[in-house]
């Protein structure tokens, strides 16, 4: 018994390095953005919507780094610039859903019958629909703008959370903790909130960190179709767009914003599966 | 008598672990000759699981090494053929038989087709040959329809068929040697008695040679020629079985022979604490003609199934103070009816009540009063407990929904409570996870006992656990029932842990009471048919004393089984 009891205690220091690695590298990742968001109007060498007749479609040099765009704006203020933008789609985008989709599931995989019922149905409609035709639908009826956009992906994006926790929640709600918290005469509210949605959110979590990413490329789609982040300010999406008919022969247009869409991304999903290490998700 | 098939010569097996090296099978030797059943008995944590996978390799990390030492399969030495070669060894030459079968059976392979896969694997059969070899070993294993049941799959299984399955699967190999790793102890005691006679009788037919690892002399006592006993990893003492039981050396057997229920229930618990019961005084609890019924599958859009009833017509009276044994196999109800009780399971008919208030009628005034002098303690004690939350925490929540306890005295309550359940203050900081079965079982009744209740359900709270642990957890039971004056409903399949625990027993036999009274008249004098066959299916430690020889041997009704998982 001891034996067998001290393999998974090695399992689990391994997990605990391993998930460390890839918190650490994760976070790391997006506190640099973090900062180069903050201090953008600091380190950012030229003005990014600034246009230079004169430096038009430069390579990158030691004066322009990652080299200018069709208009001779700077790309590395812009990416900088671009930061700022892409990093509050990344958060707002995901933290309403989450929100939303958190607590529709909670209530109506604890509740159950005709609430889950309802509730379910709305997600099958929703679903139904091609995840960015919807979009594009509801931002078309508010008008362009980086808001239209927060308002759409809170109205469709929650799904996928509520989907996930109340999946959760209906093998919870049967387990002998939460049999026991009835029997102790707690509370609905208590129950669901402060002993099920705790056990129940981890997934959630994780997948949070992977939706990040989604929904910064839907941010970008969105505004590459000229309904999302309005030119001339900088934000990736848009700057890949731009760049896309020179690609052959200025690539560093699009190279540059695109390197960071990948780099943001990838530290969101370290973040994420650093997350999923650490809550369990996987055991 | 004839040599030995298995000779197994000082195997000594080491752990190499990062703070040092331990040794888990130390020097142990033992013979193990055509046709015989061989008991490994022991505690966990003695090795024997370990000292059967060591014979074919099967090391569960490989951090754990074969030190020193051989085994002989008939004159090959085991400890020194490849890896490849052992892969033949395996299955062909010794199988292995688990605990539980529902983890070793893949859920998504027909059973027939798991035993022609080892047929057409080590014998090289056709496939139309395999299928044939196979529902043979079916009809063997004593499966009722072998050819339609070829395609039927684990979970359509009761426990006890999908263990005939698994031997099924092991002898599909045609073994010389078949290791059988606590077979039976996830069963129903009737069905116990069933596999072990299946395992006899399969040792009968085909000459095979058995190890058979338990925990429960009994068993050992019922089925083997030969004992060997193991702690700590070594081999205390091995011989006939008759010479063991009856002449032990070793002061270790000689604790295990003691201490088993059959040999207990000699002596008897004293009837004296079950003193008549003033009939001025009122029950406690009163259950009438309590029906539980279930819609039984049922579609999205009606079309529902018939209800199946879980509990059928239950009566049962309890006096304060009083503990009352609920026993019965799987599916017969008794969990159905500890939750109907607490108003956690919706009553179809019938009435609950509890100090005088009835649970159907003043549905709020009994609740609220159940929820506040009434617990229940859970059969999986990590189930059981947030996972997320803290002991302290936990009982620090129950104090203060409950309302009885002062916020300042809260601290000092937790305290109480855990010396109250024998842990330690500093389990207050801990979570389930860091804590092992018996801990956790022990925060719960903890947990129960926070409620400062007149009643406590526990609801095979012993099952999931260790022999020993079991053992300890029984005796807290025994010592909280003295102290604070509990009314203790116990739920078990255990019928031996009910004798030792409890004052009146119930018997319950598909959702119904089948017989009850006192528990020493009960288990010496069981009136009803069902009543004696559970009593009898007990292994009994003397080995002339044999299994009844043929218990009703239908199984029950696949539905409860499922119902026993429902909220």
């Amino acid at each position: 018994m001891t034996v067998q009891a001290s393999a998974p205690l090695a399992l689990r220091w391994h997990r605990f390095f391993g998930g460390r690695l890839t918190l650490v590298v994760g976070l790391a990742i997006l506190l640099f953005f973090l900062l180069v968001a903050i201090a953008a109007p600091l380190i950012a060498p030229y003005d990014p919507i600034l246009q230079g007749a004169d430096v038009r479609l430069q390579a990158p040099t030691w004066l322009h780094p990652f080299g200018t765009d069709n208009f001779g704006r700077d790309i590395l203020s812009r990416v900088i610039w671009g930061t700022r933008i892409d990093l509050q789609i990344a958060v707002i985008g995901v933290l309403f859903p989450f929100l939303i989709g958190t607590t529709v599931g909670t209530v109506a995989g604890f509740f159950g019958g005709p609430v889950d019922a309802i509730f379910m149905r709305l997600v099958d409609i929703i679903l139904a629909f091609p995840f960015l035709v919807l979009m594009l639908s509801i931002i078309a009826i508010l008008g362009p703008g980086l808001g239209s956009f927060y308002i759409a992906m809170a109205l469709v994006g929650w799904v996928s959370y509520a989907r996930l926790i109340r999946a959760q929640m209906l093998v919870l709600k049967n387990s002998d903790y939460a049999v026991a918290a009835v029997s102790l005469g707690f509370s609905r509210a208590r129950i669901m909130f402060r002993h099920l949605l705790p056990n129940a959110i981890a997934g959630s979590l994780v997948f949070s960190m992977s939706d990040a990413v989604l929904v910064l490329l839907s941010g970008a789609a969105v505004s590459y179709l000229g309904l999302g982040v309005q030119p001339p300010v900088a934000e990736w999406g848009v700057m890949v767009a731009e760049g896309q008919s020179f690609v052959t022969t200025a690539w560093w247009i699009t190279l540059f914003p695109g390197l960071s869409i990948v780099c943001l991304a990838f530290g969101f999903s370290m973040l994420g599966d650093a997350l999923g290490e650490v809550f369990g998700v996987h055991e | 008598m004839n040599d030995p098939i298995l000779s197994v010569r000082d195997l000594t097996v080491k752990a190499h672990l990062p703070d040092g090296v331990r040794t888990l099978i130390d020097a142990i030797s033992l013979d193990v000759r055509k046709g015989e059943i061989v008991g490994l008995v022991g505690e966990s944590g003695s090795g024997k699981s370990l000292f059967c996978r060591s014979l074919v390799r099967l090391m569960p990390s490989s951090r754990l090494r074969i030190e020193s030492g051989s085994v002989l399969l008939e004159g090959r030495d085991l400890t020194a053929v490849s890896d490849a070669e052992m892969l033949k060894v395996r299955g062909a030459e010794i199988g292995m038989i688990f605990q539980n079968p529902t983890s070793h059976l893949d859920p998504v392979m027909s059973i027939g087709d798991q035993i022609a896969e080892g047929i057409r694997y080590h014998q090289g059969a056709s496939a139309r040959d395999a299928r044939a070899a196979a529902v043979d070993i079916l009809s063997q294993v004593g499966l009722p329809d072998p050819a339609r049941q070829y395609d039927s799959y684990a979970h359509e299984f009761s426990g006890g068929m999908r263990q005939r399955a698994m031997i099924g699967v092991a002898l599909s190999c045609d073994p010389k040697i078949l290791v059988a790793d606590e077979p039976t102890t996830a069963l129903d005691v009737t069905i116990q008695a069933q596999i072990l006679r299946l395992l006899m009788e399969i040792r009968d037919r085909r000459g095979l040679s058995i190890i058979l690892i338990t925990h429960d002399l009994g068993v050992v006592a019922q089925t083997c020629d030969r004992i060997a006993v193991l702690r700590g990893g070594r081999l205390l003492e091995e011989g006939p079985k008759r010479t063991v039981l009856s002449t032990p050396r070793d002061p270790y057997t000689v604790s295990l022979i003691a201490s088993h229920p059959s040999i207990a229930a000699e002596g008897g618990p004293a009837p004296a604490e079950a003193a008549p019961i003033a009939a001025t005084i009122r029950p406690l609890l009163e259950v009438d003609d309590l029906h539980v019924r279930f819609a039984s599958g049922g579609g999205l859009f009606g079309a529902r199934g018939k209800p199946v009833s879980a509990v059928a017509g239950v009566s049962l009276r309890i006096m304060p103070g009083e503990s009352v044994g609920v026993v019965g196999e799987s599916g017969s109800g008794k969990s159905t009816l500890a939750r109907a009780i607490l108003g956690l399971t919706p009553l179809s008919s019938g009435h609950v009540s509890f100090e005088g208030v009835d649970l159907a009628q003043q549905k709020n005034a009994a609740l609220f009063k159940l929820r506040h002098e009434a617990a229940m303690v859970f059969q999986d004690p990590y189930n059981a407990l947030n996972p997320r939350m803290r002991i302290g925490d936990m009982l620090a929540e129950v104090l203060r929904v409950q309302g009885a306890t002062p916020v300042a005295e809260i601290p000092a309550r937790i305290g109480a409570l855990l010396d109250l359940v024998g842990l330690e203050r500093e389990f207050a900081d801990r979570k389930p996870r860091s804590m092992s079965g018996g801990q956790c079982q022990r925060a719960g009744i903890a947990r129960a006992l926070a409620v400062d209740p007149k009643l406590i359900i526990a609801d095979e709270c012993v099952a999931a656990l260790d022999v020993t642990i079991q053992a300890q957890i029984v005796e807290l039971f025994r010592a909280l029932k003295r102290k604070m004056n509990l009314t203790l409903i116990f739920i078990a399949h255990d019928l031996a842990i009910v004798r030792n625990l409890c004052d009146r027993v119930v018997v319950m036999y598909r959702g119904e009471v089948v017989e009850e009274g006192l528990c020493a008249e009960v288990f010496a004098r069981p009136k009803h048919p069902y009543t004696a066959a559970l009593i009898a299916a007990i292994p009994d430690i003397d080995p002339d004393r044999p299994l009844l020889a043929d218990i009703r041997c239908d199984p029950p009704p696949a539905s409860p089984h499922i119902l026993e998982r429902l909220p």
